[in-house]
């Protein structure tokens, strides 16, 4: 029986880059296939091609045995394509059963009105044949990002898809969520349906698929059975080199406080106060860890540091002055550099080039802009250094940075920042969407960092991140710090337990809430270096 | 880096795929434009009556208005007949240039504002308050100087006045929305209407000429005029005010391209929140680029007074909200303004000659002309219909790159 799907020597060839070079793959039918590859390695270009985005260079699109020639998406999907991508493409205020339907409704009157009750009937069979937990009356913006993504697979099956691609379907999915979509393709191939999958987390290609190729810049360099395989030999094959998965952090030598927050409470946008009533302070020469689930007041805490935000009480002081109500500008002149959480609405000007994009932050009294004026030669030799020592791909500085993935974007924002000279680093979720082999290198670039005398604030909701490298750890839960623990005498049970909101001491009493996410599906620590990279607002 | 290689660099930019995209589109909006246009004057010719030796013949068919001359006259009696033997530096092409000048302070001002993220549609309030300070204070200066010193202090004196007035005047609504968040296209509107009166209000009192009918100041002294170098003397146009145009654009140009100024302008315009992140001043920043532009559109009015009228009457025409047309003709982008000033100064000055040398209604030439920027304004509608074109199947978005810009444009085309 002919394979589901055959790429058959893909080749795609961009002005000046190969994005594909003779790729093969081979899916067979009911089975999950996961495309596996460091950022930029080619993957999205692949399914593109499949999808009818591309058009390959050279080489054949195969389904069941039948050679396509897909000029639009349109034909894909005729051809039963169905691609769900990393930000959804749906109506927030429609319904589930009007975003499944849009465009392919059933119509009645002759065709001069939509069939809705017909709609309904039909979005409530397909979710049952595939035991699909979607309301279909409920509107898009009031449900969870995961039954969202459920409703762009129905959309995807209701025009008649028999294969699925998703693209890094996990990204934006808490870890609970990343279990029922892992149901949920569990009954998509029992049912025949056929399953490509991009990622970069070696743990979800094993757990989810059946077979893994494994793409390194644009070629594909192996094949192999996700039973048969280890986390190691596949983190070798996707970065070309052996790759260590766990951090050494070592020691350094401390020195004198660089930062301190005294009594900090902030409000969050709506009024409603998030951070109340934290103290810590950030020496030179050594990181300082925030661990704890999304959303329990690291962002305004790390905005009201680096400030965005004004604080409603307390004191931060940074290099002995009190910057409390200090502009931003101030504090980056200060030598305050920042890895912002959200790398598409303020680390990087979406529209400009990566030249542009390296001068964000040091627009005013530094080398590169002396008087006013802006050297751009010397602007993009700078931004070409970063991109060098970063990996940032596609190696071009006239890149506009929209155009780059998600984990590249991270890479040059983490590369400006670190290459600023400074004496506090605030790194907010610092390898978010980074892949395996560039999260090992910014890690090592942060503790060299911390080993010139650099004082560094690390948030991130990766557990093992956190603890790896901090030498002293916060928990945070709804606003304050539960403890500062020594990360190498606490176990991640017992992190875990904090972030939840138990007090150390405390029997059973905070309520467990928000699930630890730290050991939430039981791995070993330091097994996976981006497991938990949970509800994270990972957008390409 | 040498002054070759840099010659080399930007030439380099302006053939590159996008600049060359551009000039394409331009000229086909253009072509079907006039297309249109012509299918239109014929079939006005046809519902109209005309005596048979006025009629022109095509296809066998009578029509009263003849495309061809209409078209001719619009383009090239705009640009004095240069190739009949006709042309005069005091001619039509004067007046183009004329108009052109004036259009490109405007288009400036309001291509600053824009590239700032803020709609400023108050250039036409800036440029009226400008031109009535300019006309105030050169007459009151002109009574210090005179003769050709007169004119080299009072030329740069009045441009001086009307900048620093229409830039404070452009001042207020960017106060007014940096420190109490108020609308800036409420605000914009709403001193346009402000000036005007204040204006008419000065002038038909404290300030009217006792000898003149009209709502207007005392003229200026002839010394204190833009001299006509060269050409133009009857035409109200001067080479030297075009020249400072000129300047202008460059210097914008530099501006926002080279100064650190510009690129905290750039970045606030299109995305806010990265230029808080990068230490931008938000307020500031509005502050500035709305005096800024309030500058270029009160300088806009110095012109008008010093080149044109020689004197302040109310009653300005709209070369502000020209200038919002103009600006956005040109993508916002300074060099682009230079361009799209000179096309609108054709067309504005191409109508006049047209109405004189045709039967063609004066409504009927303005909807050549709105066609025409109609066309031009919609350069997706052409990438559009090149993509549907057999042959030209490969799509524009080359993005060598996993994930995200891609697989977005991917999604609008799954809809």
């Amino acid at each position: 029986m002919p394979s589901a799907v055959h790429l058959d020597g893909i080749t795609k060839r961009f002005p000046g880059v190969v994005a594909n070079d003779d790729v093969d793959l081979e899916v067979e039918r009911g089975t999950v296939h996961a495309l596996l590859g460091e950022n930029g390695a080619g993957k999205t270009t692949l399914m593109n091609v499949l999808y009818g985005l591309y058009e390959p260079t050279s080489g054949e699109v195969r389904l069941d045995g039948k050679t396509h020639a897909f000029g639009s998406p349109r034909d894909a999907i005729d051809a039963g394509i169905g691609m769900i991508h990393q930000h959804f493409m749906l109506v927030d205020p429609m319904t589930v059963t009007e975003n499944i339907t849009l465009g392919n409704e059933p119509r009645k009157w002759g065709g001069l009105a939509v069939d809705r009750a017909g709609s309904r009937e039909a979005v409530v069979e397909l979710a049952d044949r595939y035991g699909f937990d979607v309301d279909p009356d409920a509107r898009i913006e009031d449900v969870s990002v995961g039954e969202q993504q459920r409703v762009e697979i129905l959309k995807a099956l209701y025009r008649g898809a028999d294969t699925l691609i998703l693209d890094e379907p996990t990204a934006v999915l808490t870890p609970q969520e990343v279990g029922e979509l892992f149901d949920v393709l569990d009954e998509l191939t029992a049912q025949g349906k056929t399953i490509i999958f991009i990622t970069h987390k070696l743990g979800e290609a094993m757990r989810a698929a059946d077979e893994i190729s494994v793409l390194r810049d644009g070629r594909k360099v192996g094949s192999v059975d996700a039973d048969a395989t280890t986390q190691a030999e596949l983190a070798e094959l996707m970065v070309g080199r052996e790759v260590l998965l766990d951090v050494d952090h070592g020691t350094a030598e401390t020195g004198g406080v660089v930062a301190s927050v005294s009594d900090v409470a902030v409000d969050d946008d709506r009024g409603v106060r998030a951070v109340d009533g934290v103290s810590f302070e950030v020496r030179g020469g050594e990181v300082f860890g925030i661990a704890g689930v999304d959303g329990n007041g690291q962002s305004e805490l790390v905005e009201a540091v680096t400030g965005l935000r004004t604080p409603d009480a307390g004191e931060i002081r940074f290099r002995g002055e009190d910057v409390t109500t200090a502009s931003r500008r101030d504090r980056i002149d200060a030598g305050m550099a920042y890895v912002p959480e959200d790398r598409q609405d303020r680390g990087l000007v979406m529209e400009f080039d990566l030249v542009e994009n390296g001068l964000l932050g040091s627009q005013h009294g530094t080398e590169l802009a002396a008087n006013g004026r802006i050297d751009w030669s010397k602007t993009r030799g700078h931004a070409q250094a970063i991109i060098d020592e970063y990996d940032v791909r596609p190696p071009d500085a006239d890149t506009d940075a929209e155009s780059l993935s998600g984990g590249n974007q991270q890479k040059f924002i983490v590369g400006r920042e670190f290459e600023r000279d400074p004496e506090l680093v605030v790194a907010s979720h610092p390898t978010r969407g980074v892949d395996v082999g560039s999260i090992e290198f910014i890690h090592e670039r942060l503790l060299e960092l911390r080993q010139q005398g650099v004082a560094i604030l690390l948030v991130s909701s990766k557990l093992e991140e956190v603890q790896g490298l901090s030498d002293r750890l916060a928990v945070v839960y709804e606003g304050e710090f539960i403890d500062v623990v020594d990360p190498d005498e606490t176990t991640e049970e017992e992190l875990g337990l904090l972030m939840a909101g138990e007090r150390p001491g405390d029997d059973g009493g905070g309520g467990g809430e928000p699930e630890p996410t730290g050991n939430a599906d039981g791995t070993e620590r330091g097994g996976l270096a981006d497991r938990t990279d949970a509800a994270g607002g990972e957008r390409a | 880096m040498s002054t070759a290689d840099r010659a080399r660099d930007a030439l380099a930019r302006l053939v590159d795929a996008s600049a060359t995209e551009r000039v394409l589109i331009s000229t086909a909006a253009l072509v079907l434009s006039v297309l249109i246009g012509a299918v239109l004057v014929l079939v006005a010719g046809r519902m109209t009556t005309c005596t048979v030796g006025e009629a022109v013949y095509y296809f066998g068919t009578g029509f009263c208005y003849d495309p061809v001359v209409v078209f001719d006259r619009l383009f090239l009696g705009a640009l004095g007949d240069p190739f009949s033997g006709g042309w005069s530096p005091n001619g039509q092409f004067a007046v183009t240039l004329r108009e052109s000048t004036l259009l490109l302070f405007t288009g400036l001002s309001v291509a600053l504002a824009f590239r700032a993220g803020i709609f400023n549609i108050g250039t036409q309030g800036q440029m009226v308050v400008g031109a009535l300070a300019t006309a105030l204070g050169v007459l009151w200066a002109s009574s210090l100087v005179s003769g050709a010193l007169g004119t080299v202090v009072l030329i740069p004196f009045g441009l001086f006045v009307g900048a620093v007035f229409g830039g404070l005047y452009g001042a207020v609504p960017g106060l007014l929305k940096a420190y109490a968040d108020a609308n800036e296209v409420i605000t914009t509107i709403m001193l346009n209407f402000i000036a005007t009166g204040i204006a008419l209000y000065l002038v038909s009192g404290v300030f009217k000429d006792p000898e003149s009918a009209a709502n207007q100041t005392v003229p200026l002294p002839e010394f204190a005029q833009f001299p006509a170098l060269l050409f133009g003397a009857q035409q109200d146009f001067s080479i030297v005010a075009l020249g400072f145009g000129l300047l202008a654009v460059v210097a914008l140009y530099y501006v926002l391209e080279h100064t650190a100024f510009g690129y905290d302008v750039r970045t606030s315009g299109v995305q806010p929140e990265a230029a808080e992140y990068g230490g931008v001043d938000a307020k500031r920043t509005v502050v500035a680029s709305l005096t800024l532009s309030g500058a270029l559109g009160g300088i806009a009015g110095a012109m008008y007074v010093m080149m044109v009228l020689g004197t302040f009457q109310t009653g300005i025409p709209a070369y502000g909200f020209d200038g919002i047309t103009v600006s956005i003709l040109a993508g916002n982008n300074p060099l682009g303004v230079g361009v799209a000033a000179l096309l609108f100064g054709v067309l504005k000055s191409g109508t006049t000659v047209v109405q004189f040398a045709t039967d063609v209604p004066p409504q009927l030439v303005g909807v050549l002309r709105g066609l025409i920027i109609l066309f031009v304004a919609m350069p997706e509608f052409f990438r559009l219909l090149a993509r549907g074109l057999p042959g030209t199947g490969s799509k524009p978005e080359a993005v060598a790159t996993d994930g995200g810009a891609a697989g977005d444009r991917g999604g609008e085309a799954d809809e």
